[in-house]
């Protein structure tokens, strides 16, 4: 389930984050209509993969995949009912106002937004393999970059009393098993973390 | 699809990360030199947490070392296990395994199987009562199977759910004409509330997880799922006593490492377990939740795992 | 009065130096936590719980229900300052909170929620200490149904909520509940939608989506829009909301306060959807209710003192029944057995004295919030007066700690990551998001009410209509969304008339 709307957003984004050119703005127009038409296909194709595992045992009651069913159904009908409407308003060449995009900002920087995304989505990707210690470190450091700091107090400071700091307050303190990372990295935050006194 | 490949370097550095602390064996000696995790396979203020929790600070002493609790919940256990399995085999995590996850193996969840785990010892044990509230009109074990006899499935059982060994015993019961109602109850709170309210007529649970109703008199035990009558409860007859033969479905709860862990570290956390078992604050602990045994470890612990996935598998396919 | 003279030697006990000390300590520790992007009370006290092994009982008792208490409003916080929810229950406080400050009325928007918060939490607090055996008995006749009906009006209050869009509001809570299914079903334990993955037979969990959803797409704007988050100049000249500014949201308090309590002695609900039926409620009891969303102090309010006010509600069962209706009260319940100690009627019996403390202390900790919770949102725009970017890389970190911290679960980060790029391109596109989250929320407890509720009627389907109390919910829900669709469905019928006359009321 979650990849389908992943899917979805993503093409969306794609198109949302293009310049304005004419091209652009006749894609815009579309998302009211594909987003409702790609929510409609999913709805109908997702009970089909509702169960990975062939064994269905006799199960008494409405069984475990009444529920899903009913709220996909409910799904199905609601975007074809939103689907109907964006289409009858393309077709009377009305503008669709069921999607409006926030109006409260001048400027916005789609570029910096998806390198942005990409340096969380790296970070979340490095945790388990390098460990919690570096990831954050080499996170905080590239993202005072990105976020136009060079002063080299700055890229140095904040990186390292930030880590350390995190690190006492939720592996010292609050005892979460934050990730160590795997192999070398694994050896290097235990000892990093014995030369900090957490362990 | 991000989510596919995310996972897939995920699986791929924890492989790496086994395949690497295999090495490190000479570590055995000086076991433990950092803190131990404590993997409980549910979330915070259940049976198993509980255990989990006061199992971690005992072995603390023995072992020296602290050993942090960290609750990974979901699907039945299986997303403990995973950690635990995935972790390196090097003594550092340890988790506990109870029967309810050994029994959701059976029907389908997770990819865990016995062999994946070194079980350190069988710290829990409890056979499974029903319940009826205080009020209830029935208040005999024999009443209240006549009454199911003569309507069948007219009364109703709050269970932890269907495919449990719960429902096992449910099942059993009706074979031998005694046809009750399973009504599964996912949150505990919910499933205890239920009968106490009235809105259910008997409670399938272990004496330990209702031990304030049965104090304060809320709910009344009338039969226990065993051969033997339970040392705690002398007065409430056995299933095999009021002829019905179902035992074996008790409910258990292990400490346990990841299979392959070095022989010397299981010894180590053994003695530790043992250790803390023996000791007055764990007895007392125990015996407030009508759970006291004495610890079976090695390869008995592994065949009473195995034993008992082996029996819920059976019941279930038939 | 016996209960006075037991409630007078539980503040003597709590105010004794010690006991104090505790309730403070725990309050700082929940409202921070609870104002940490990421970090919620839940994990603030489970957290918390190793900490209480080596206190008594009492004391245990008086350091988690601190958290509790502060950790419920520390979620507002964020939500009023950042636009990132701490908690999910801070989530209504997005709505009017966050606009506020975005006219500049920061400091007026904490204080109306603070002070909403502490009387919402002070009055249920109040419930707990002189009502709970009345409410313990009122929360008994609740089963089943009726919280598959409660459950529903939290999922029809959020229609309530949209504005005039009802079908893709519909939508997105309809996806949630879609989001709400995957994993193992809760009475079958059969794994639905893991496309053959072990971890996703875990399920997706509120908190990480909605930690994706807000915390990650709202990063990525404060960067993308060189937006300044740093208090302005003006905002130094506006004052905090005067007496007479709460005095004019008495009502928004009262009625936020009463569902409050109502919501929270049923378990399972809590403070979120309690916090949600409570701005349903409001945006059409309140004349301004159609300006909700603008920045309006009643719906800030309403949610506000609803939500602080399942506090003390939730802990009625908890204490007088021994039953845990909710994850926080769950870890009480944890702190307290470990000790040996069983809640429930034996323990009124047993150790009054304890029992009084623990009321005492959780009406210290409401009325010491106040301070508690001004000083933390002062000490937040401090750290505000940071770069933009640092304190965006730090919500990051303690976005994805706190997604990872849930379950402890890497798998959870990588969710958390796919719903913080969902959430961006929704926000990008104008797609709803808060419907949804509420929709991963209430959507598993609506399925396993219903599901039990069948089971345990041995498959009677009229359940829900024969039982008084489940369909008096059911036909309020019904009147709910009637009465909250009536204006937009009336626009499409008369479309001309109403076109004519405007923006009336």
């Amino acid at each position: 389930m979650a990849m389908a709307p992943n899917m979805r957003t993503e093409d969306a984004a794609r198109q949302a984050a293009a310049p304005p050119t004419p091209r652009a703005r006749r894609a815009k127009r579309l998302i009211p209509v594909a987003v409702p038409a790609l929510l409609l296909a999913a709805s109908l194709a997702l009970p089909g993969f509702m169960f990975s595992s062939d064994r269905r045992p006799d199960v008494p009651g409405l069984g475990p995949a009444a529920w899903p069913n009913a709220v996909l159904a409910l799904l199905a009908l609601c975007s074809a009912i939103w689907l109907f409407s964006e289409v009858w308003l393309l077709v009377r060449g009305r503008v669709s106002t069921s999607l409006a995009t926030p109006h409260d900002e001048d400027v916005y920087h789609y570029g910096k937004a998806l390198t942005g995304i990409l340096l969380v989505i790296a970070f979340g990707w490095l945790l388990p393999i390098v460990g919690f210690a570096l990831a954050c470190a080499g996170f905080l450091l590239v993202w005072c970059l990105y976020g136009g700091l060079r002063h080299p107090a700055v890229l140095l400071l904040v990186p390292t009393i930030g880590t350390v700091a995190l690190l006492w307050m939720f592996m010292g303190l609050a005892l979460m098993p934050l990730s160590r990372g795997a192999g070398v990295f694994d050896r290097f935050s235990v000892w990093l973390l014995q030369l900090l006194g957490i362990y | 699809m991000t989510l596919n490949a995310l996972l897939k370097a995920a699986l791929t550095g924890a492989g790496s990360a086994a395949l690497i602390a295999s090495a490190g064996m000479a570590a055995a000696q000086e076991y433990p030199e950092r803190p131990i995790e404590m993997v409980v396979t549910f979330g915070p203020g259940g049976g198993a947490d509980l255990m989990g929790r006061q199992m971690g600070r005992l072995m603390e002493k023995p072992l020296g070392v602290s050993i942090p609790v960290s609750n990974v919940a979901g699907a039945s256990g299986n997303a403990g296990l995973t950690r635990l399995r995935t972790d390196p085999a090097d003594g550092y995590t340890m988790g506990t395994l109870i029967s309810l996850t050994v029994a959701s193996w059976a029907s389908g969840l997770g990819d865990s199987k016995p062999e994946d785990f070194q079980v350190l010892a069988v710290v829990q044990n409890s056979p499974s009562f029903l319940f009826v509230p205080a009020s209830s009109p029935y208040q005999t074990a024999e009443d209240l199977f006549a009454y199911a006899k003569e309507n069948p499935g007219e009364l109703t059982v709050a269970t932890s759910g269907y495919g449990t060994q719960d429902d096992v015993t449910l099942k059993l019961l009706a074979r031998d004409g005694v046809q009750m109602e399973n009504v599964p109850f996912q949150a505990p709170g919910e499933r205890y509330a239920s009968p106490i309210g009235g809105h259910t007529a008997v409670l399938y649970e272990e004496p330990g997880d209702v031990a304030q109703f049965l104090k304060a008199g809320q709910l009344k035990p009338l039969v226990v799922f065993s051969k033997e009558r339970h040392p705690s409860f002398p007065d409430v007859p056995t299933s095999v006593e009021l002829g019905y033969d179902i035992s074996g479905l008790d409910n258990f709860r292990t400490v346990a490492v990841r299979a392959g862990t070095d022989p010397a570290i299981v010894e180590k956390l053994q003695s530790a377990v043992e250790e803390s078992v023996a000791s007055a604050e764990w007895q007392t602990f125990c015996a407030e939740t009508y759970s006291c045994i004495q610890p079976v470890t090695g390869e008995e612990a592994q065949a009473m795992i195995r034993d008992f996935l082996q029996l819920i598998t059976d019941q279930l396919a038939s | 009065m016996q209960t006075i003279d037991l409630l007078m030697a539980g503040f003597a006990s709590a105010f004794q130096i010690t006991a104090f000390l505790t309730v403070v300590a725990g309050l700082l520790v929940g409202v921070i936590a609870g104002a940490l992007p990421g970090i919620s009370f839940v994990n603030a006290m489970a957290m918390a719980l190793p900490f209480t092994y080596a206190m008594n009982v009492t004391h245990a008792m008086l350091f988690l229900g601190g958290i509790y208490v502060g950790g419920v409003f520390g979620g507002s916080i964020s939500a009023i300052m950042i636009n990132v929810p701490g908690t999910p229950a801070s989530l209504p406080a997005t709505w009017d909170g966050y606009a506020m400050t975005k006219k500049g009325q920061v400091k007026r928007a904490l204080t109306i929620a603070v002070t909403a918060s502490a009387v919402g939490g002070l009055v249920s607090a109040l419930l707990l200490t002189f009502l709970s055996a009345p409410f313990a008995t009122f929360a008994m006749k609740f089963s089943q149904p009726e919280f598959f009906a409660a459950t529903v009006l939290g999922l029809v209050s959020v229609i309530a909520i949209a504005k005039d869009k009802p079908v893709i509001t519909m939508i997105s809570l309809l996806s949630g509940m879609a989001i709400g299914t995957v994993g193992v079903d809760p009475l079958y334990g059969q794994a639905r939608f893991s496309f053959g993955i072990p971890e996703v037979e875990s399920g997706i969990r509120f908190v990480v989506v909605m930690i994706g959803l807000f915390a990650i797409g709202e990063v990525v704007d404060l960067v993308a829009t060189d937006r300044d988050l740093r208090p302005r100049k003006a905002d130094g000249k506006v004052a905090g909301a005067s007496f007479r500014d709460i005095w004019n949201v008495k009502g928004a308090i009262a009625r936020g306060t009463a569902l409050g309590c109502m919501i929270g002695v049923i378990p399972g609900a809590g403070a979120t959807p309690g916090a949600v039926i409570a701005y349903g409620v409001e945006k059409q009891v309140n004349p301004r209710g159609k300006e909700f969303g603008t920045g309006i102090e009643a719906g800030l309010a309403a949610p506000e003192a609803a939500k602080n006010a399942t506090t003390g509600a939730a802990m009625v069962p908890l204490l007088t029944l021994g039953i845990p209706g909710s994850a926080a009260t769950a870890i009480m319940l944890a702190a307290m057995m470990l000790q040996g100690v069983n809640p429930g009627p034996l323990l009124f019996i047993m150790d009054p004295s304890m029992v009084y403390t623990i009321f005492a202390a959780m009406i210290i900790a409401n009325v010491l919030m106040i301070g508690a919770g001004v000083g933390v949102a002062q000490m937040f725009s401090t750290l505000m007066r940071t770069p933009p970017a640092i304190l965006a890389g730090f919500i990051v970190i303690l976005s994805l700690i706190g997604a990872y911290g849930v379950r402890n679960n890497i798998f959870d980060v990588y969710v958390c990551l796919v719903f913080g790029v969902i959430g961006w391109a929704m926000k990008r596109v104008g797609f709803p998001s808060a419907p949804l989250v509420l929709g991963v929320i209430l959507g598993p407890l609506a399925e396993r009410y219903f599901l039990t509720s069948i089971a345990n009627s041995r498959q009677d389907y009229t359940v829900f209509f024969t039982r008084p109390i489940s369909a008096t919910i059911l036909s309020l829900a019904l009147i709910f969304v009637l009465w909250s669709l009536w204006p937009s469905v009336r626009t499409r019928i008369g479309r001309q008339p109403a076109q004519a006359k405007p923006k009336e009321r």
